[in-house]
């Protein structure tokens, strides 16, 4: 049969994973927190048909040979940790991180994962926890009749109590830093979990250490770039539709000699 | 039987061929920094005997690769680098040796190792990049980097990438799709290389002049075919001529 034929089906499939990346990506344009993919292609290996160099008398050389490519392969989805445009909402429990570092959350199953979201929430035991209810770790506690809280730069969180005149800490949000951020699993609902190769958390004050200093009153968009998105779906589809056209004509060619000869 | 029958033979089959390498650029239409391939065809004559040399052979191979540089596109990842002009970055191929490629869209491991988008390490001034833990990489017009760690007034330069210059007509295509000095030795780092960092460089395939290519094989692949059909109609008239009725 015609190599062509499958080498194309390599270049469609691909194309295919591209364009999932790209719906994926478009469609958490809006999710606060949200960081982009990005589908890493290479070239297949290649079979030599006809070594170059080879010897083709004892005295020559065959100066190219012949080298037929097997066509492309997704090596996999890299996440691109640059960080989102902030967006001011005032409410009180809206943190961005302006840099780099994580959020800590405690997962049902006890494990720590991890987020750029910072959409809080209190709890009826007036715990702070994110929007599916996962509790923020360090865990903060806010006492009731509690009128006003407040989040510093470091991350110190305090809040003024009715009846009393001085705000009253109650607690430290710690985030978390890693070698490799690209290496984090992600896991849903804006959430990574730690793998061999992201590397161990480092924890540590916001805004100390090469850590990002967190916002009150902010968000962190998605940084997805919807014109760089829409660009690689048309690149996408034409590339999708030249591949499908080789495999037409070579199913062409087939038919050609099956017919003729 | 005539032996042209044989010949139109190879010149379907080399069609195939070549209509693969142009299928595999296509394919690769969008992988960043991929070289198209070239193919092209020659006759490789085998005559013997008197008579007419008529005997010619189709041969296709592929004499190099295309070395044009193709369009940047801005990603604004610390990581991602397109070098302007000639150039490739030397990476350490699978098996090893050295090898280089233009397709720079990095990546850290947990060790602080820097490995290209499809794993492999990339060499520095010593051997591979290791980058100790930082706030923010950089990577300078000429592969230095820079990285910022806790304290922003300590600046590092923990190594600088190997980029290199090679002679274009010594260079070839791996199996592996890495290019290689045909004469295996390691090409010698070069400084005047710049480099854009924040951008990718697409893929260089003319996906217009590929599938021409495409289309014109299939034609020619079709005329060999028509050959064939016409020497089965002489050879099944001689066989009538000689039929005894």
């Amino acid at each position: 049969m015609i190599p062509a034929l499958y080498v194309s089906k390599t270049g469609l499939s691909a194309q295919n994973t591209q364009l999932s990346t790209i719906s994926n990506n478009l469609a958490n344009a809006s999710t606060v927190g949200f960081k982009r993919d990005r589908a890493v292609f290479e070239d297949l290996f290649y079979q030599i048909q006809r070594q170059p160099g080879a010897q083709s008398t004892q005295d020559t050389k065959l100066q190219s040979g012949l080298q037929v490519g097997t066509g492309v392969r997704v090596v996999g989805t890299q996440k691109e940790f640059t960080s989102g445009t902030p967006q001011t909402t005032e409410r009180s429990l809206d943190v961005a991180i302006d840099g780099r570092g994580f959020f800590q959350m405690l997962a049902p199953d006890g494990e720590i994962t991890y987020t750029r979201n910072g959409v809080l929430h209190m709890s009826g035991d007036g715990e702070i926890v994110n929007g599916s209810g996962l509790l923020l770790q360090p865990a903060i506690t806010v006492p009731p009749n509690t009128l006003q809280l407040t989040i510093g730069d470091d991350g110190v969180v305090s809040a003024t109590i009715a009846g009393q005149v001085n705000p009253q800490q109650i607690g430290q949000i710690e985030t978390v830093d890693f070698i490799n951020p690209g290496g984090l699993q992600a896991v849903g609902s804006n959430l990574f979990r730690q793998t061999a190769s992201s590397g161990d958390p480092i924890a540590g004050t916001p805004g100390l250490d090469g850590l990002g200093a967190v916002k009150q009153g902010a968000l962190e968009n998605s940084n997805v770039d919807i014109v760089e998105e829409m660009v690689n779906m048309i690149t996408t589809q034409r590339v999708y539709e030249l591949n499908s056209k080789v495999i037409s004509t070579a199913d062409q060619m087939l038919q050609y000699i099956s017919q003729n000869l | 039987m005539d032996r042209a029958l044989y010949i139109s033979m190879t010149g379907a089959k080399h069609n195939m061929l070549a209509q693969t390498v142009h299928s595999n650029n296509l394919a690769n239409a969008n992988t960043t920094g991929f070289r198209a391939d070239f193919a092209q065809a020659r006759s490789m004559g085998v005559y013997y005997g008197d008579g007419h040399p008529t005997r010619a052979y189709a041969l296709t191979e592929n004499p190099a690769s295309d070395f044009s540089p193709g369009a940047s596109m801005q990603t604004g990842r610390d990581l991602d680098f397109a070098i302007e002009g000639e150039g490739f970055v030397a990476v350490q191929a699978a098996d090893g040796t050295e090898a280089y490629t233009r397709s720079a869209s990095l990546q850290l491991t947990s060790q602080g190792q820097l490995l290209t988008g499809n794993g492999l390490p990339v060499l520095g001034q010593g051997g591979p990049v290791f980058i100790p833990p930082s706030s923010k990489i950089d990577i300078g017009a000429d592969g230095s980097i820079t990285t910022k760690g806790a304290n922003p007034l300590e600046l590092a330069q923990p190594d600088r990438i190997k980029l290199v210059k090679p002679d274009l007509s010594q260079l070839e295509k791996g199996e592996d799709g890495l290019f290689r000095l045909r004469d295996g030795t390691q090409a010698p780092v070069d400084g005047t290389i710049r480099l854009q960092s924040g951008f990718l460089e697409s893929s260089n395939v003319n996906a217009i002049s590929e599938f021409t290519d495409v289309l014109s094989l299939s034609r020619q692949y079709e005329l060999s075919v028509k050959m064939m059909k016409t020497v089965q109609g002489n050879s099944e008239s001689s066989a009538r001529l000689l039929q005894s009725s």
